[in-house]
C-alpha cells in the first residue's frame, strides 16, 4: 500500500493516526493543531491577561510536563506576556515522588521557570506516610486530595501568583463528568467542566488541558522527546474512578470523540435553578481563613482528626460527634497556618527551591 | 501447594464473610407487614399480594400529572387527556409490561363488569359508565426493522397476533423502519412531500444534494443505504433508535394522539441518559425522560416514560408472575460495538456492586437543565438544536486547516449544495461524521446518505430558492429565522476594503 499523506497539509507522509479524530497526519500538523488547539482554549476562555504570574502545578508526570513546555512555547508565539512559575507538592510518598520530582527540577533548568516544592510535611506536619501508618489504607485518598487542593493554594499564595494552571486532561474531565453523575454529585458535577475555578479569595485556576487527550499528550511528549515519570500512586487506588476510567477507555475505543463528547455535554447542561438554591454557600475557614462550605474547612477537620487520634472524624458525621463530645480543641494543636490570599505584590515573598 | 495454616484466601473469605443481607430490616413484606417478602426492590421488601399497588403507583405518579393538557403535580381535576392514546410497543420486555400496566390501571375496567365473590356488581366510582374514559382510542404501535437488516426475520406477525389474543380492543398500527423513507407514509401522516436529500459524509460539513423525488424510488434501498452510509456501530444504533422514535411521533399525531407512551423502564433510561451523554446529547438530557414534540406545531404530541421509577428486575417479576409473553428484540449486526451496547453492559455491571446507581442517574440527570435556550430543533431528531456548536468543535478539534469544498462529484449544476451541519444538534452531526479505527467498513464506498422525509422537507422549507442565494448569500428569511452564509474569499475582501489599501 503507498504511503498516505497527512490528511491536514496533503503534502507529507503521514506518521500518525491522531486519537482524536482518527485522521492520518504529518508530525508538523499534529504540532500545529495540538498547540493551536490549546491556545484556542486559553483564548476563547481569556484564561491569561498580559503581565499575570501564573504557576504551573508540577508533579512530573506527563500532563504537567508537557503543560509546561506548551505554555512556554505558547507564551513566546503569541507574546501572551506571562511569567510562568513551576510549583510543586511534595505529599511525602517514600518512592512516589522522589524521581518525578527529580523530573520538575530539570524542567526548572530547561525551561528557565523558578520553582517552589512544598511539602505536606512542612504545611500539616504530616506526611502521607505518617497518615497512613495512623488510619490505614481506607480513606486516605481523602487526606491526599484535600491537602493537596490546599497546598497548591498555599504554594500559589507565597509564590505571589495570580493563576494556578493544572495539567487536568479532557480524559480526567470527561471521567468526572460521568462520576459525578453516577454518584449523584450535583455541586461538582456543575462546576468539573469549567475550565475555571474561583473562588472570592481563592487563587484562580484553569485547565488549558481541557480539550486535549491524554493519548495526544503523550503522544506529543512522545515526539518532541519530552522525559517525564509516570508514577502510580501505592496507596489505595479510588476503585469507583477506577471503573469510570475502564468504561471511559471503551467508550474511546469505540468512537474516539467520546471523550469530547462528554465534555460537550457536560458545558451544554446546567444544575436547575431550583435545586441550586439548595446548595450551601461558600464561606471562609474560622480557624486558617480557607474557603470553605462549614465553620471548618476540610483540611482542618482532618487535620484536627488526625492530631486528636480520631482520623475518621473528618470523614464520617459519627465519629465528629464522637470527637466533639470528647470537648473542646486542646490548646497546644497544631493548626495550619492562617491563609493569606496573593497580595499583589510584584515580588515574591518566599526564596525559590532550587 | 497452600499450607493449611495460611489457608486460601481467594477461597475463604466467601466462607468465613457472611454475607450482608439483601433488605434492610426484616424479611417481611414492607407495606402489609404480614407476608413474608417476595422481591427486594432497593433494600425494601414486598410481597406478592403488595407488588402490583407498588408498580401501579410509580405509573400513576409518572403518568397522571402528565395527562390533562396543562401539566399538574397536585391532581385535583378529573383526568381527561386531549386527544388519544398511543403506546410504542416493541416485543421487549419494558414494553410488554408496560401495554399490561396501562391496560389494566386504564382500559380492562371499562369493558368488563366487576365480579366480586361470584356476584357481578356494576361499575361504580371513577369507574362508572357516565365518567368518560381518559383517552378515547388507543392504539399500539410497532415499528419493524427487518428490512434494514438483511436475513433479520420479520416479527410483525407474531405481535399482531399477541396483540389480538390479548388486547383485542386495541388497534394495531404496524410500521416499517423503511417508512422513514416513505413518501407514501409520509403523507398519510399528514406530511409535505419533499426534494430527494443526500448528504455526503466524507466532509464534516455534510454537503447535501438535493434532486427531484422519483416517486418509484425504493424506501428499503434508501433505508440500507442510510445505515450502510453510517460511519461507526455507534451511529448505527443510534440512527436507528432517532428514526424508530420519529416514526412513532408522526404516526401517534396522525391518530389525534395526544399521548405517546414508551416502556422504558428505569435501568433502560439511565443507560439511555449515560449512553446519549457519551454521545453529546447533554442539551437534550431532559428530553430522554420525557418530551413535548411539536416540531411544525400542527399539534403536540407528549411521549412519556411511565416505567421510569421501575427497575428492569421489578419488570422482569411483574412479567414472571403475570404469564406475560415477552416476544423479545432482534439485535442488530455488530450493534455489541456500539456506546450503548457498552453503557448497558457497565451499567448493569456496576448495579451489582452500587444497587443505587440507576436510580442515582436518573435522579441526578432530572436534576439538570440546559444552559442556554435552543436555536430551533435538529432536522434529524426534532430535538432542540444548540447554538454554536460548530464553532465549539472547529476549536477544540481541528480537523482541517483548509477550506472544505463540496464534494467533485456532485458539480451538477441541477443539484443544489448546501452544508447540513448548522440544521443537526451537536450529536446527531456526531453520529454522521465521527469515524471511529474500527469503523463500520468503508469498503463498499456508500457516502451518500439519504435523509428521512421528515429530514428533507424541513430541509426544504429552510433553504431559500437556489436563484436568490447565488445572488444573496446572506439574506435571511423572514419566516424561518435561518441565515445562509458563505465563506468570504480574498477578492471579495479586498473588493470591500480595496479603497483602503495602498497598493
Amino acid at each position: 500500500m503507498p504511503p498516505k499523506t497527512c490528511a491536514l497539509c496533503e503534502n507529507a507522509k503521514a506518521i500518525l493516526k491522531r486519537p482524536k479524530t482518527g485522521q492520518q497526519i504529518c508530525k508538523d500538523c499534529f504540532f500545529y493543531v495540538f498547540e493551536t488547539e490549546v491556545h484556542n482554549t486559553i483564548t476563547q476562555a481569556n484564561l491569561f491577561a498580559r503581565g499575570d504570574r501564573v504557576a504551573i502545578g508540577a508533579s512530573g508526570g506527563k500532563d504537567s510536563t508537557v503543560l509546561a513546555y506548551v505554555l512556554k512555547t505558547l507564551n513566546e508565539r503569541y507574546h501572551y506576556g506571562l511569567h510562568l512559575f513551576l510549583l510543586s507538592i511534595d505529599e511525602g510518598i517514600t518512592g512516589y515522588r522522589d524521581d518525578s520530582l527529580e523530573t520538575v527540577k530539570r524542567n526548572q533548568q530547561q525551561y528557565d521557570m523558578p520553582l517552589k516544592i512544598l511539602s505536606y510535611d512542612e504545611l500539616y506536619g504530616w506526611t502521607m506516610d505518617r497518615i497512613v501508618s495512623q488510619i490505614g489504607k481506607k480513606n486516605n485518598c481523602t487526606f491526599c486530595g484535600v491537602f493537596r487542593r490546599q497546598a497548591l493554594d498555599r504554594g500559589a499564595a507565597a509564590l505571589n501568583v495570580d493563576h494556578i494552571v493544572t495539567g487536568h486532561n479532557a480524559d480526567d474531565i470527561a471521567e468526572t463528568v460521568l462520576m459525578n453523575i453516577m454518584r449523584g454529585d450535583i455541586a461538582r458535577l456543575g462546576r468539573c467542566t469549567s475550565i475555571v475555578t474561583q473562588g472570592e479569595d481563592t487563587i484562580k485556576r484553569s485547565k488549558p488541558f481541557k480539550y486535549a487527550y491524554e493519548k495526544e499528550i503523550v503522544m506529543y511528549a512522545y515526539f518532541k522527546k519530552l522525559d517525564y515519570f509516570s508514577t502510580e500512586c501505592i496507596y489505595s487506588p479510588d476503585a469507583y474512578r477506577g471503573h469510570a476510567r475502564t468504561f471511559l477507555k471503551d467508550l474511546e475505543a469505540a468512537r474516539p470523540s467520546a471523550i469530547i463528547d462528554i465534555i460537550h455535554s457536560g458545558e451544554a447542561f446546567e444544575i436547575r435553578e431550583e435545586i441550586k438554591a439548595t446548595q450551601k454557600i461558600q464561606q471562609t475557614c474560622k480557624r486558617c481563613g480557607y474557603m470553605s462550605s462549614n465553620d471548618l474547612c476540610k483540611a482542618c477537620t482532618l487535620l484536627e482528626g488526625l492530631e486528636r487520634g480520631m482520623a475518621s472524624s473528618g470523614i464520617t458525621d459519627r465519629a465528629r460527634k464522637k470527637l466533639d463530645a470528647e470537648g473542646p480543641l486542646p490548646e497546644n494543636l497544631r493548626t495550619i497556618p492562617f491563609y493569606q490570599p496573593p497580595s499583589g505584590n510584584p515580588n515574591p515573598t518566599i526564596t525559590i527551591g532550587s | 501447594m497452600v499450607s493449611e495454616s495460611c489457608g486460601n484466601p481467594s477461597v475463604e473469605t466467601e466462607a468465613i464473610m457472611s454475607r450482608r443481607p439483601k433488605y434492610d430490616k426484616s424479611k417481611f413484606c414492607i407495606k402489609c407487614k404480614l407476608n413474608s417478602g417476595a422481591i427486594i426492590v432497593r433494600h425494601a421488601v414486598y410481597c406478592k399480594e403488595c407488588f402490583p399497588a407498588l408498580l401501579s403507583y410509580k405509573v400513576k405518579r409518572i403518568l397522571e400529572p402528565q395527562i390533562n393538557s396543562k401539566p399538574e403535580l397536585s391532581r385535583k381535576k378529573s383526568l381527561k387527556a386531549s386527544g388519544n392514546l398511543s403506546i410504542g410497543f416493541s416485543g421487549g420486555l419494558g414494553s410488554t409490561v408496560l401495554l399490561d400496566l396501562i391496560s389494566r390501571i386504564y382500559l380492562s375496567h371499562r369493558t368488563e363488569t366487576k365480579k366480586e365473590e361470584g356476584v357481578t356488581k356494576p361499575r361504580g366510582g371513577k369507574d362508572h359508565p357516565r365518567n368518560e374514559p381518559v383517552w378515547k382510542m388507543v392504539s399500539v404501535c410497532y415499528v419493524e426493522i427487518a428490512s434494514g437488516f438483511p436475513g433479520m426475520s420479520d416479527k410483525t406477525q407474531k405481535i399482531h397476533q399477541l396483540l389480538q389474543e390479548n388486547y383485542e380492543s386495541l388497534e394495531f398500527i404496524p410500521i416499517r423502519l423503511e417508512n422513514a423513507f416513505d413518501l407514501s407514509w409520509w403523507d398519510k401522516v399528514g406530511g409535505k412531500a419533499a426534494l430527494d436529500a443526500n448528504t455526503d459524509l466524507t466532509s464534516d460539513e455534510l454537503f447535501v444534494s438535493t434532486a427531484i423525488n422519483s416517486p418509484d424510488s425504493d424506501p428499503v434501498q434508501k433505508l440500507r443505504s442510510y445505515i450502510s452510509a453510517l460511519p461507526t456501530p455507534t451511529a448505527i444504533e443510534s440512527a436507528i433508535h432517532t428514526l424508530i422514535r420519529i416514526l412513532l411521533l408522526y404516526t401517534a399525531r396522525s391518530t389525534q394522539s395526544s399521548h405517546l407512551l414508551l416502556g422504558t423502564s428505569l435501568t433502560s433510561i439511565s443507560i439511555k441518559l449515560i449512553s446519549s451523554i457519551s454521545q453529546g446529547g447533554g442539551f437534550s438530557v431532559r428530553e430522554e425522560a420525557q418530551e413535548e414534540w411539536n416540531p411544525d406545531s400542527k399539534g403536540a404530541v407528549r411521549l412519556i416514560r411511565p416505567l421510569q421509577e421501575i427497575t428492569l428486575k421489578e419488570c422482569s417479576m411483574w412479567a414472571w408472575w403475570n404469564d406475560l409473553l415477552v416476544v423479545g428484540k432482534e439485535k442488530y449486526p455488530r450493534g455489541k460495538d456500539g456506546i450503548e451496547a457498552l453503557t448497558k453492559e457497565f451499567i448493569i455491571g456496576l448495579e451489582r456492586d452500587y444497587p443505587s446507581t440507576v436510580s442515582t442517574i436518573a435522579r441526578t440527570c432530572a436534576k439538570l437543565a440546559p444552559k442556554v435556550d435552543a436555536a430551533g430543533l435538529c432536522i434529524l431528531c426534532e430535538r432542540p438544536l444548540q447554538p454554536g456548536v460548530q464553532e465549539w468543535k472547529s476549536q477544540i478539534s481541528i480537523r482541517a486547516t483548509k477550506e472544505p469544498s463540496p464534494p467533485s462529484h456532485s458539480s451538477d449544476p441541477s443539484s443544489v449544495l448546501h452544508s447540513l451541519t448548522s440544521y443537526l444538534c451537536y450529536s446527531c452531526h456526531t453520529t454522521l461524521s465521527s469515524r471511529s479505527s474500527k469503523g463500520v467498513s468503508r469498503n463498499s464506498a456508500n457516502t451518500s446518505l439519504p435523509l428521512p422525509v421528515w429530514a428533507s422537507t424541513h430541509l426544504q422549507g429552510l433553504l431559500v430558492d437556489v436563484a436568490i442565494t447565488d445572488m444573496q448569500p446572506n439574506l435571511k428569511e423572514a419566516d424561518e429565522e435561518i441565515w445562509l452564509t458563505h465563506k468570504v474569499n480574498p477578492d471579495e475582501m479586498k473588493e470591500a476594503i480595496g479603497e483602503f489599501l495602498l497598493e
